[in-house]
């Protein structure tokens, strides 16, 4: 069952068309990444699903219910969106406490906030804060509600290597536990670690739609360096293969993940050893494959 | 609803701006007393030589009760601008931060929102009219003491004593009506343009503007000044003469009361329909 359904939702600013009748959906307890270059439509679709922004057309069912606006998706979801702003002369904790207390819950907030890393900066006023802690402090507010799913709008932003480890690992727990998370990025090779779906937008249009178990099975472009022009039983050799040469002492050859180790073996047979190996990011080459 | 007020209110008065606006108003206040206290008897001689040639004046005639009217004249353009400073701000800050964010992402309606902001705003309103008014009524009280008032409106008023303190709270009720319309302005600015500083520059502009036009301008087309906001203001005023003219207050009041609903009723729109998008 479907946790969350878009159908043709399009958006225009002015005679600017941002999303053009995309449809999607996914599952509870997955992690979907929203890729895509700047101004491909990855903010957009989070602030409607956020009921910020109202587009032109499309249909939310959340749970198999058809909704009436995408505001009502508020009620389920919490939200970390694009940079993170908090009232600048409270403190995170009051900060925290207003949340709290629009949301009328009893959710622990120092317990949060050591969660998030900012147990001793909590009594700090924000405006003191630097990014990479407002971030944090974006995470502990979307945490508080204890929602089934979390939408978070490019998290990583500001964020320091450990501070971007703490929240891998913190996303990772916190889906563990149920919770579905839908994240938008353009740090590809992260998010290709991190997320079970993948949706690469470009142009307000979904061009690419994966999920981990096809990026694993699927053949993967694998990049051979040899120390000098490969010799003509080789050439023939990759004739047979699906290949390319990116330049004459380097070939590209399609390849199930299983076989590379196999064909490294083969290719030393052949008496051509390759001096580096590549495997290629199956995300990372359809990104570029669709906005070069 | 109720705890979004609270909310707003919380923050409201957690910000150093609403605590030095309200500083301002009452320092206002306290340095008019003062210097009446070390002048006035001067400039209430020359100001009364007139009368006093026409008149016999027995009793004091600077007493408190005129000092607290002369200091309500700060209604004009003074207490304006301390209001609008705050009443801006509460919406229009919420997009300069980045907040309406924060807030329109968690499971509360834009109605709630929006009304809860504008019930803050009206409170304030009062707040303000009441902290002032006391700070213009009890220093003036305990320095001058009681007394009739003489006051200068479409000619000399004489107000007795004793019917004063009900003018005075009536004016003042009328005064917080027509702060609030001005609020209601400077809110509807603040929706339109997303920020503090158009907001007040905005509702001013059109203060000052008006208050010119209805002094040096209106004077000779009388029939548009009904239609001006600042006339409607100025109202408070005709609590302090004689016979005081309902009827005129009362279309004052209507109207007062429709810019508020209309400004009220266009923010509303504006806001249910706006896309969040930076």
């Amino acid at each position: 069952m479907a946790l969350l359904q878009v159908e043709d939702l399009s958006l225009s600013y002015g005679q600017q068309k941002v999303l053009n009748h995309i449809s999607f959906s996914f599952e509870k307890g997955k992690i979907i990444g929203l890729l895509g270059p700047n101004g491909a439509g990855k903010s957009s679709i989070i602030k409607i699903l956020a009921g910020l922004v109202f587009p032109e057309t499309g249909i939310l069912y959340y749970r198999e219910a058809r909704k009436r606006s995408f505001s009502e998706l508020r009620e389920h979801c919490s939200y970390l969106i694009d940079s993170p702003a908090f009232y600048p002369f409270l403190s995170g904790k009051q900060n925290l406490k207003l949340i709290k207390k629009i949301n009328n819950n009893k959710s622990d907030i120092d317990g949060i906030l050591s969660q998030v890393g900012l147990a001793s900066a909590g009594k700090k006023k924000v405006k003191n804060y630097s990014t990479g802690m407002k971030q944090r402090l974006s995470i502990a507010q979307a945490m508080m509600r204890n929602s089934e799913l979390l939408i978070l709008d490019e998290p990583f932003n500001g964020l320091d290597p450990n501070g971007f480890q703490d929240l891998m690992s913190l996303l990772r727990n916190l889906n563990q536990k149920g919770t579905t998370i839908v994240v938008s990025s353009h740090l590809l090779n992260e998010l290709e670690q991190f997320a079970d779906v993948f949706i690469l937008l470009y142009k307000g249009a979904i061009a690419f739609q994966t999920d981990k178990k096809q990026l694993m099975t699927a053949k993967k472009s694998v990049a051979f360096t040899f120390e000098k022009k490969p010799d003509q039983k080789a050439m023939v050799y990759f004739e047979d293969k699906e290949s390319s040469f990116e330049s004459e002492t380097k070939v590209i050859l399609k390849l199930d993940p299983n076989d590379i180790a196999k064909e490294v073996q083969e290719l030393v047979g052949l008496n051509c050893t390759p001096i580096n190996v590549e495997i290629k990011n199956i995300l990372q080459e359809k990104y570029l494959e669709i906005t070069i | 609803m109720i705890r979004l007020v609270h909310i707003e209110l919380y923050k409201l008065f957690s910000s150093g701006r609403t605590y030095m606006t309200l500083s301002i108003g009452v320092f206002l206040m306290l340095i008019i007393n003062l210097g009446l206290y070390t002048d006035g008897e001067k400039i209430f001689d020359f100001l009364l030589e007139s009368i006093n040639e026409y008149f016999l004046v027995q009793g004091k005639v600077v007493n408190g009760y005129l000092i607290t009217y002369l200091a309500l004249n700060t209604l004009w353009v003074h207490i304006p601008i301390l209001i609008v400073i705050v009443a801006a701000h509460i919406f229009s800050s919420e997009f300069e931060m980045g907040t309406i964010r924060l807030l329109l992402t968690q499971p509360i309606s834009r109605r709630h929102l929006f009304f809860a902001k504008l019930i803050t705003m009206i409170v304030f309103n009062a707040c303000f009219m009441l902290l002032v008014s006391l700070a213009a009524f009890i220093p003036a009280l305990l320095l001058f003491g009681k007394g009739d008032v003489i006051v200068f409106i479409d000619g000399i008023q004489f107000v007795q004593e004793a019917t004063f303190m009900g003018r005075l709270i009536y004016a003042l009720l009328f005064a917080t009506l027509a702060m609030i319309a001005f609020s209601c302005l400077s809110m509807f600015f603040g929706l339109l343009f997303k920020s503090t500083l158009t907001s007040i520059l905005l509702s001013l502009g059109l203060l000052i503007l008006f208050t010119l036009l209805q002094k040096f301008i209106f004077g000779i087309f009388s029939a548009w000044q009904p239609f001006i906001f600042t006339y409607h203001f100025a109202k408070w005023q005709m609590f302090f003469v004689n016979d005081i003219p309902v009827a005129s207050i009362l279309r004052s009041v209507y109207f007062l009361t429709g810019m508020c609903l209309f400004l009220i009723l266009l923010s509303w729109i504006k806001f249910e329909k706006m896309n969040i998008s930076e």
